[in-house]
């Protein structure tokens, strides 16, 4: 009674739209509808195909990204990471978790520099020192649990975590790093408090002077200070802090942080300050030799490497720094791996049937599975003004049954590409988007119209001018 | 609430070798082809080729084989047949010439021939030769490449959809996690399952004949990475021409890279060094390795540079530094600074100290050093 006494008073005070998550109705995103049919596979299939659809509908506008990042990763290593709501705690999921970022990370940006940091017993200590190599972090956090030194003992989660002593510490480590790149901590955050010090705000602000960005990944609840780190060097963008609601929603959380950063817009005097600068580069080809010879990194006789382009210096291993000359050695493949962030592949648009019929679609193009095909009552009707309301005339007569389809997944089962006019199946699309970054409609014809259209004909002419 | 699932447990024989897709891409550019008829025409080659396909079905019975063409200007299946649009529906039974050829095909073939090859080798011709028929003499002047971007974009979305189809189907995240083809970490998830990935191996053979793929770089460069994420090896026999990007998918995906030396040894080429899939190539010396080719193309003018210059918003590569230093992918004005010589870092020379009293230094025990007194 009081409760609800309680309620009604606070729904006078706000305004209507602005009452808590518990107190609204519940959402049924999830009813199962049945179909004209009387089945409910259809519904199921497109409740699937909108769940896959949902990770690729963000944009795809072009943004300017950091590919050149420096992060510092810090992890909780406090008391509360002792928690066992995630399984077998949160210590061990992190660090599980962490490993798998740590490859993500480098694949993702392979000309990018990390550090990890670890918030241990009131201080901050330093796990791995910054560098490119995946493989020193992932063995300097194996070396956590399992020191290769026998006589030290495996780190566990003791005391409590200081927010300002690992964002000091991280400040101080990206300090020397080349206003080309971002720098970019990312604190993985399990306590719900914060054992400073002295006065954090000073800290913050000194962040924001070197133009830190903060990103706080929460795995109890939300913190206002952690929020205000966010804002604060995020440019008032406090999207950056983001609390797990479980393992795999934190995972999924770690995971987002591999994709580089947009670039705000930079102040006039920002820009001036740092301006964005031509780097040269050298692209080394492998050598292999019969002889061994000694190399320029470590001095050791190996039979093979990366000559410098410059100075033919043998280097062992890219991307690195030619010894000799300073120059920047790199594989090209490195500087391919980021640029489907800089040039995204447009998403593709769900497709009536109405559309599919006039292209005549039967399967999809990259990987020739059978579309399901047009129903008989929109073949017959060929009409417009019947697509809207033809529901509920449909008849299964040709055992394809219209399904009416949930938002975000086509009701044909087909996504067209807008710039080549082809159709591709979900699967297909998600993989697209996803991996290749290619729309292989694209790919496979000269971008000259004129041959393209010769080639098809006169019919292929006739329906695309219908269809417009 | 794991251990509720409505998964089919039926047991597979472990020991039975895995299926194999073996993807086929035949650069059919008629340019380079030309240049090759005194050693190796068209003709023989696909004669050879499907011998190679041949064998490979014959190696496993659940074994299958997709031909792609990558022609000048567009992309063909070979094999399976891409069904035609169907733009008449009220004619469903339209006769095409791709069907009235495999009609004719099939009423005079030999039954002595083992039905896959002969489904296999007479979709093959028919299609391609419906793709020589079709190209026009105006294509044949607008263009002197092949689209081996789009070839291996379709090929790698083909075998995702097949590899998709051959998984075991107890993972419903299997099928949602096409980014995250890594089986170590989706086994510790919740140790639930401990399932081998995908039963289908899977790899790619390109034929190239045509070299100067510098305009595709990207697209090629993002097919790399695709097949590199899923485990896919890009097998290269060259022919003839010389292409950069091809080696490098070679390396990257762990495939077998050869140059033909003799291209009219083309079967004893694909027997030898591509007939084995990735299981047995695991107790094999492959014929790959040595040296590789890592330049890169520059996007002002697509040469081929080993030393660039590159934007460091956008990672454009340039052969020079572009005009009014203005990146011309990004627009960003662009900074010489980092490349101009910077004057070398000497070490200051240490100003001379002043010389104390000898007695000062003393008794300051400047230098505790040496074997301590007697006291």
């Amino acid at each position: 009674m009081v409760a609800n006494a309680n309620k009604k008073s606070k729904e006078k005070v706000k305004p209507r739209g602005r009452e808590m998550a518990w107190e609204r109705e519940i959402r049924t995103d999830f009813r199962v509808r049945e179909g004209q049919d009387g089945l409910i596979k259809g519904h199921v299939e497109g409740l699937v195909e909108a769940r896959k659809r949902k990770r690729l509908r963000q944009d795809t506008e072009p943004f300017q990204r950091g590919i050149i990042r420096h992060v510092a990763l810090v992890l909780d290593l406090s008391e509360a990471m002792l928690e066992k709501d995630m399984r077998p705690n949160r210590y061990l999921v992190t660090l599980k978790y962490t490993q798998e970022y740590i490859r993500e990370f480098f694949e993702q940006n392979p000309i990018s520099q990390m550090l990890i940091l670890a918030m241990y017993d009131g201080i901050c200590i330093k796990i791995s020192d910054l560098s490119g190599n995946p493989s020193t972090h992932i063995s300097a956090l194996i070396a956590l649990r399992n020191p290769r030194n026998p006589r030290e003992v495996a780190k566990e989660p003791k005391g409590s975590p200081s927010l300002q002593n690992a964002l000091e510490h991280a400040r101080a480590s990206l300090h020397h790093t080349p206003s080309h790149g971002t720098r970019e901590v990312i604190i993985i955050l399990g306590a719900l408090l914060s054992l400073d010090p002295g006065d954090i705000f000073k800290t913050i602000s000194a962040c924001v002077a070197d133009h830190l960005r903060v990103a706080i990944i929460g795995m109890a609840g939300r913190l206002r200070i952690c929020q205000e780190i966010c804002a604060k060097t995020n440019a008032n963008d406090p999207s950056s802090y983001t609390v797990a609601l479980d393992q795999t929603h934190f995972r999924e959380l770690l995971l987002a942080t591999t994709t580089p950063p947009v670039i705000r817009k930079p102040t006039a005097a920002a820009q001036a300050a740092n301006p964005a600068s031509l780097l040269l580069m050298g692209f080394p080809s492998r050598v292999i030799e019969d002889s061994p010879t000694l190399c320029a990194c470590h001095g050791q006789l190996t039979r093979g490497g990366y000559t410098c382009s410059r100075c033919m210096a043998k280097v062992c291993s890219l991307p690195s720094t030619c010894p000799s000359c300073h120059l920047t050695l790199i594989l090209s493949t490195h500087l391919a791996r980021s640029y489907h962030h800089l040039f995204p592949l447009r998403n593709w648009v769900e497709v009536s049937w109405q559309r599919a019929l006039k292209k005549g679609s039967v399967q999809c193009t990259g990987c020739l599975t059978a579309f399901p095909p047009v129903p008989a009552d929109m073949r017959d009707s060929k009409g417009k003004g019947k697509v809207t309301n033809g529901n509920h005339e449909s008849n299964g007569v040709n055992g394809a049954v219209r399904q009416e389809k949930v938002e975000g997944a086509s009701e044909s089962s087909r996504y067209e590409c807008e710039t080549c006019g082809e159709h591709f199946c979900i699967d297909c699309d998600l993989f697209c988007h996803e991996v290749v970054h290619n729309c292989p409609g694209c790919q496979s014809s000269v971008p000259e119209g004129d041959v393209v259209q010769g080639q098809n004909g006169a019919a292929g002419d006739g329906n695309r001018m219908d269809v417009d | 609430m794991n251990a509720i699932d409505a998964t089919d447990r039926t047991f597979r024989s472990p020991d039975a070798p895995p299926p194999s897709l073996l993807t086929i891409i035949l650069d059919t550019n008629p340019h380079a082809w030309a240049h090759l008829e005194p050693t190796l025409p068209l003709q023989k080659a696909i004669a050879n080729l499907l011998v190679f396909i041949n064998a490979h079905l014959a190696f496993n019975h659940s074994n299958e084989v997709a031909v792609l063409a990558s022609h000048s200007q567009k992309i063909q299946w070979l094999y399976p047949t891409p069904k035609p649009p169907s733009h008449n529906l009220t004619r469903p039974a339209s006769p095409r010439p791709n069907g009235a050829s495999n009609g004719t095909h099939s009423a005079h073939d030999d039954a002595n021939k083992y039905r896959p090859f002969r489904i296999v080798e007479q979709q093959i011709l028919a299609n391609l030769s419906a793709l020589l028929a079709s190209t026009t003499s105006s294509d044949l002047s607008s263009t002197t490449t092949t689209l081996i971007s789009g070839a291996l974009t379709t090929a790698l979305t083909y075998i995702a959809k097949a590899a998709l189809a051959h998984a075991p189907p107890t993972d419903p995240s299997a099928s949602l996690n096409v980014a995250d083809p890594s089986p170590t970490f989706m086994d510790a998830n919740d140790g639930t399952t401990s399932r081998a990935r995908t039963t289908l191996t899977s790899r790619i053979l390109v034929l190239s004949v045509s070299g100067d793929l510098a305009a595709q770089y990207i697209p090629v460069m993002n097919a790399i990475f695709a097949a590199q994420r899923q485990r896919i090896p890009i097998d290269i026999l060259k022919i003839a021409g010389d292409t950069v990007f091809l080696q490098q998918a070679c390396d990257a995906t762990g495939g077998v890279y050869m140059e033909a030396q003799e291209p009219a040894g083309l079967l004893q080429y694909l027997m030898m060094s591509f007939l084995p899939d990735a299981t047995a190539r695991d107790f094999l010396v492959l014929p790959s390795g040595g040296a590789v080719d890592f330049r890169a193309a520059c996007f002002c003018h697509e040469k081929i540079v080993e030393l660039g210059w590159v934007c460091s918003v956008c990672l454009s590569i340039f052969c020079g530094p572009p005009e009014h230093n203005q990146c011309l992918t990004c627009g960003n004005q662009l900074s010489m600074a980092s490349t101009l010589p910077k004057p070398p870092a000497l070490i200051q020379r240490k100003k001379k100290k002043k010389k104390r009293a000898a007695g000062d230094g003393a008794s300051a025990g400047v230098t505790p050093s040496g074997t301590p007194g007697p006291a």
